[in-house]
């Protein structure tokens, strides 16, 4: 719960401008959806376990009621809905606040926080998926932040081939996930080994670099299964046009990157900012959501955290 | 400029005798003084001397970048930190102790578990749907049995003595506890190379003393 108080006041909104501004400049719609719409909704967006965070309560015939933990469900169930007859692509973007409960990290959390968002809907592939990391880049550019910045990129499909093809029960994958999440190099090291082949085995290798090309090529030489490898092709397609522009010392590949596999289906991606703890904004390519609305089509956003990079250059301006 | 939060008391010697060895040393002089935030010799790395507990704390929020801590205090915690070593030192068992090895099958309406873990505690009897009532203490918890505030403690144990002359023994054993290396997220994005060669000069020297 947190107060904006006149300087600060005019420097959250400048933000908020600046973002709104570039999207505008690329064509994004802005949308304004409900704040208050039922929990279902939300459940079939980002699934169970997201959904669950969020506050929730009855209306007077019983009904559940969430206050919207993310805006991503309603603009999709939107577009599959109120918009189905519209030509596509369909580019939206918005600023609001969005509420959550119980932390994921004790750093970032806070009830009430505003997402700067946008989705790309009804396009797939490289260009769609650059135009969003070119955005995120572009945003942060125009900021004034003075600090260093970084969007680490990744594609879920390599985690998830490898899974696969190490045949892993639920909760085996599980664990897999949170040790590469969290680059417990021994632990992880320890649970390959048990492994039966040889890819799973090297894996923990280049979940452990961080950085560009040099990431891929890691990859390339332990993976073999057919899915990961069409997945760090497309990861390399985009990190080529990526260099290709020039901002290649804004980007880096991260394939430890594997926090929300439920959500995504392809691209994901974090943003990171000197002066924040933890990541200031996420996102990626969702190809299931808009199926759980009755009409499926790729899709492909991010939302920057406005309070976090409001918090950046509070301290930052305190400081000079 | 990188900043190492160390736990201080047990790991602390320890902990800079390790990170000494793998290339970032403290002078004399530092290490005798009294200040909470100090520099290393090359200048690249700073300390904060913090309580265990504040070690998650610093880290999670990116006021440190990295930290020295026991899996105990991290279990505790529940902070959202990567885990990149486990620095082998330090170690101990995280156990239930209690008067006898019985106590936990004669008494099954409700225990009552004295501890400075609570999570821990809460996490290892919710799994097994033991129904309990957990007593936060902050020290000498050896002592709750005997006064009869509880009827189990959930604490560390290094040799096992404090545990015997209180008339307590070890009825399960929860974990192991070592000290890790800690890094903050974002951290490990912003300033990947600094944290990358200290990631790395610290596995040379675990790997060297494991093979020695």
């Amino acid at each position: 719960m947190r107060y904006y108080i006149g300087a600060e006041a005019r420097l959250r909104r400048t933000i908020e401008d600046t973002a709104m501004s570039v999207f505008e400049s690329w064509s994004y719609e802005e949308v304004i959806t409900p704040s208050v719409d039922y929990y279902d909704l939300f459940e079939q967006g980002m699934g169970h376990k997201e959904a669950q965070r969020g506050f929730r309560f009855t209306d007077n015939d019983g009904r559940l009621l969430a206050l919207r933990p993310d805006v991503t469900s309603s603009v999709a169930r939107m577009a599959a809905t109120l918009l189905a007859e519209r030509p596509r692509p369909l580019r939206f973007c918005y600023a609001a606040p969005v509420f959550r409960q119980q932390p994921q990290s004790h750093a970032e959390w806070r009830r009430e926080n505003t997402q700067l968002g946008c989705e790309l809907i009804g396009v797939n592939g490289k260009s769609a998926d650059l135009e969003v990391l070119r955005l995120a880049n572009e945003i942060l550019s125009r900021l004034d932040l003075q600090t260093t910045y970084c969007i680490t990129i990744n594609n879920v499909e390599i985690f998830n081939g490898v899974a696969a093809h190490l045949e892993l029960t639920t909760p085996a994958r599980e664990r897999l996930r949170r040790l590469i999440d969290t680059r417990e190099t021994a632990e992880l090291q320890r649970f390959l080994d048990s492994c039966s082949n040889s890819e799973g085995r090297a894996f923990s290798q280049p979940t452990q670099l961080t950085g560009s090309s040099e990431v891929i090529r890691a990859a390339r030489n332990v993976i073999t299964n057919s899915r990961s490898i069409a997945a760090l092709d497309s990861l390399e397609e985009l990190w080529t046009e990526i260099e290709s522009l020039g901002l290649a010392d804004r980007f880096e590949i991260d394939l430890s990157d594997v926090s929300s596999l439920d959500y995504y289906t392809g691209l994901s991606l974090r943003v990171f900012v000197d002066g924040a703890g933890t990541s200031v904004g996420r996102g990626g390519r969702y190809d299931g959501l808009t199926g759980n609305f009755g009409r499926a089509e790729p899709a492909v956003g991010f939302v920057l955290n406005l309070d976090a990079l409001t918090e950046v250059l509070v301290r930052r301006n305190a400081n000079v | 400029m990188i900043t190492i939060a160390i736990a201080k008391g047990r790991m602390q010697d320890d902990a800079l005798a390790l990170l000494a060895r793998a290339g970032v040393r403290l002078s004399e002089d530092a290490r005798n003084s009294r200040r909470l935030a100090i520099a290393d010799e090359s200048g690249d790395y700073r300390f904060i001397f913090v309580k265990p507990a504040d070690v998650p704390v610093y880290v999670e929020h990116g006021i440190a970048d990295c930290g020295v801590v026991g899996r105990d205090v991290l279990l505790e915690s529940q902070a959202d930190l990567l885990l990149p070593l486990d620095l082998g030192i330090a170690r101990c068992r995280i156990v239930v102790a209690g008067p006898d090895a019985e106590i936990m099958t004669r008494s099954l309406g409700m225990l009552r578990v004295a501890t400075k873990y609570s999570q821990i505690a809460n996490t290892h009897f919710g799994a097994r749907g033991i129904p309990v009532e957990i007593i936060q203490l902050s020290g000498s918890v050896e002592l709750a049995p005997a006064l009869g505030l509880a009827d189990l403690i959930v604490d560390l144990v290094e040799t096992g003595r404090t545990l015997r002359e209180n008339g307590l023994t070890v009825v399960e054993e929860i974990g192991e506890s070592t000290g890790r290396l800690v890094v903050n997220r974002a951290s490990y994005q912003l300033k990947s190379e600094p944290i990358t060669q200290l990631v790395q000069a610290l596995e040379t020297v675990l790997n060297g003393d494991a093979r020695a």
